[in-house]
């Protein structure tokens, strides 16, 4: 067995307000299951990734296996299983942002945060020493008349220029 | 030029349109109340069939056939709202469900209605958080104003609608990758039949339908099919005879990214040509069109020669190309195609859900092989292979002739067709994900085969002049269109 998994972690368990929530998308469904991905939303809000120990939960709470959980994490590129920054900064790259030079605005935010680009199964190699921030590409996001877009955790940002960029990160 | 028809999008802009109040306003919810007291369900249901209503989402298929697939019988019954929007190049659901989300709640209660559906979920994507945030406050306003919930409005009707987040798969957005993601699994898309119609999600009849396409229903009802089919041409389909009639009615969000002025979202009756939107989207940046990508990035591209293609479903479907989810993509003389190419196909290369080996193995091989030839690594070894083209009956197939080709060209070609082959439609995956890997593939490497070849002999990428870049179209059975379509009326 990896060490992954027999590492002792703090336990999980929602806080009263995202059980609230839970209790409420539980019921939406004619089988438990089918809350998995806004669960799993909940649980990584509230725990930042998710842990083992979070899958463990969510295992629980849906009356299926911890596997199945695992099974779904790892197809969900937005689900992430290692900690990342405070401001996960995802960068479009697809072809509509491509022709409006969202490579400038890449180069920028490596070159501004001194950080690589994270790949799904690196997460660190996208975030910057004071994991303040974290760095990744990612596909069209359905805002490609206003090219080049990032998000910063839930916001959209424009017509990005470096100085757009530049102003972006001062304010958070 | 053109003018715009805001039918959809309307009242986009009125502040406050995406409060209940406000909606009221504007004729909100009274298309519902119309379609409840003066109609049937299946009266309904007819007149979104007569309507010739097809999906907008991207497959185009009618969306009054679809329901008519449906068991009676069997319930309950699901609707799922496609909103996952991911194909690149498309952005219409993200404005609906951020700035008017009542219209789709309006629009879904009537499916409900015609359908005898009590549950909705909306299926929105994992990164549309601000879009979620408003439908979910949207959706509590109409159950608080009794327009959601149980015994609406006193008609014993129930209708519950539930958002549902993705997560950030494309492949999510295929209608049974969809159901299996919304039963909290993983979005591998499901082998077909039994469809989705009969058997859904939960193992129960699931009508899905895109945003859009559910949008377009108050405006069926509020106006009437007449007022409906006088909107986008209506061809005759002479494979028949007497001729049918094949409808490509209505408006459509048509989403416009790339070398143009001002992208966005314009709103036209279906059927104008692709130079018609360029000018309506703010002409060209740049002094000339070198490619346009008609319906998404997994349409076949066209060339300058096709501009007069006008983008409706079966004109695109007649370009061998489609018109998919409407996300028209542009690019002027300084794009290099190879390259382009190369940035769809590590977009393909990620999304592949892995279920099908060709798919799976297929797709990054397609990737690599675009990857090489475009570091200037493609294979200078050449192969002589026999050249199709249109044989002597006129028909697509071996002329009888040979050609070189850069054996890389060839491979590309190969890898790509035995994932899902252009020529004859038939494809060795579970889902069309396979044609949408191999239609850009095959397609651009056909109409712009000397830029790819000039990127192997040269050893690096090198952008062509168009008239040099572009095959024309009697040379290729990439275009071959089998006829031009004539509208219904001309007959
Ligand atoms: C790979 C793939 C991705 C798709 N993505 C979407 C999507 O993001 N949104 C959508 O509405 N339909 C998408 N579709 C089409 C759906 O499978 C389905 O045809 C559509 O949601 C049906 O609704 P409609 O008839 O209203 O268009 C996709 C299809 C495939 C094969
Ligand atoms: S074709 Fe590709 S995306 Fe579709 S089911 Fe097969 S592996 Fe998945
Ligand atoms: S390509 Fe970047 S938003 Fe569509």
């Amino acid at each position: 067995m990896s060490d992954e998994l027999v590492q002792i972690e703090t336990p999980f368990a929602f806080n009263e307000e995202n059980q609230r929530e839970f209790n409420e998308l539980i019921g939406r469904y004619p089988i438990k299951e089918a809350a998995m991905l806004p669960t799993l939303h909940l649980a990584q809000k509230q725990a930042g990734y998710i842990t083992p120990a979070v899958m463990k939960y969510v295992a629980e709470q849906l009356e299926v296996t911890v596997m199945k959980v695992k099974d779904v994490v790892t197809f969900y590129p937005m689900f992430f299983e290692e900690p990342v920054g405070e401001y996960v900064i995802r960068v479009c790259h697809t072809l509509p942002c491509a022709l409006r030079d969202c490579k400038v605005v890449l180069d920028h935010l490596k070159a501004k945060l001194d950080t690589d680009i994270a790949s799904e199964t690196n997460l660190a190699k996208g975030t910057t020493a004071d994991g303040k921030f974290t760095l990744m590409k990612v596909e069209c996001l359905a805002s490609c008349d206003v090219a080049p877009v990032i998000m910063v955790n839930d916001d959209l940002y424009k017509n990005l220029t470096p100085e757009k960029v530049d102003e972006i990160l001062n304010n958070l | 030029m053109v003018e715009e028809r805001r039918i959809l999008y309307e009242h986009l802009d009125v502040p406050d349109i995406n409060t209940f109040d406000v909606f009221r306003q504007y004729d909100g919810y009274a298309r519902f109340e119309k379609a409840i007291a003066e109609y049937q369900p299946d009266d309904i249901a007819k007149m979104v069939m007569d309507s010739g209503l097809k999906g907008r989402g991207g497959a185009g298929f009618s969306t009054g056939l679809k329901w008519s697939f449906v068991p009676k019988d069997i319930k309950p019954c699901y609707l799922c709202c496609n909103a996952d929007e991911s194909e690149p190049g498309t952005f219409s659901n993200r404005y609906v469900l951020e700035k008017n989300p009542h219209l789709l709640i309006e629009g879904i209660l009537i499916c409900c209605y015609a359908m005898g559906i009590e549950t909705t979920y909306v299926y929105i994507r994992g990164e549309f958080t601000l879009g979620k945030k408003m439908l979910d406050a949207a959706i509590k306003e109409a159950y608080e104003n009794g327009y959601l919930g149980k015994d609406i409005r006193g008609t014993g009707l129930n209708v519950d609608i539930y958002s549902h987040p993705g997560a950030g798969a494309y492949i999510c957005g295929e209608e049974t990758g969809l159901i299996e993601s919304l039963e909290g699994k993983r979005g591998q898309p499901r082998n077909k039949p039994p469809f989705p119609a009969v058997e859904g999600v939960f193992s129960k009849p699931t009508v899905v339908q895109n945003v859009e396409t559910l949008c377009n229903l108050p405006f069926i009802v509020g106006n009437g099919v007449e007022w409906y089919t006088q909107m986008g041409p209506t061809y005759a389909d002479t494979r028949s005879d007497p001729p049918t009639p094949d409808p490509n009615t209505g408006t459509k969000l048509y989403c416009i990214s790339g070398d143009v002025n001002e992208p966005g979202v314009y709103e036209l009756d279906l059927g104008l040509t692709c130079s018609e939107l360029i000018e309506v989207a703010g002409g060209l940046r740049g002094e000339e069109v070198k490619a346009v990508i008609p319906g998404g990035s997994s349409a076949p591209i066209l060339t300058h020669y096709e501009l007069d293609t006008r983008l409706d479903f079966t004109s695109l479907t007649l370009a061998k190309s489609m018109l998919g989810s409407g996300g028209i993509i542009v690019m002027n003389e300084t794009r290099n195609i190879v390259d382009c190419l190369l940035n769809i196909m590590k977009f393909y290369a990620h999304e592949s859900c892995g279920q099908c080996t060709p798919c799976r193995w297929g797709t990054p091989w397609v990737r690599d092989i675009v990857q090489r030839i475009a570091d200037g690594n493609g294979r200078k070894d050449t192969i002589t292979r026999p050249k199709f083209g249109v044989a002597e009956n006129g028909r697509w197939g071996d002329t009888g002739e040979t050609e070189e080709i850069y054996e890389d060209l060839d491979l590309l070609e190969s890898v790509a067709n035995n994932i899902a082959n252009v020529d004859t439609m038939t494809w060795n995956t579970i889902c069309v994900f396979g044609i949408a890997v191999s239609w850009p593939a095959v397609s651009y490497l056909r109409k712009f085969r000397p830029e790819f070849e000039a990127a192997i002999r040269e050893g690096k990428l090198v952008t062509l002049p168009i008239a040099e870049a572009t095959v024309p179209p009697e040379e290729n059975y990439a275009y071959q269109q089998r006829f031009v379509p004539k509208e219904f009326a001309d007959l």
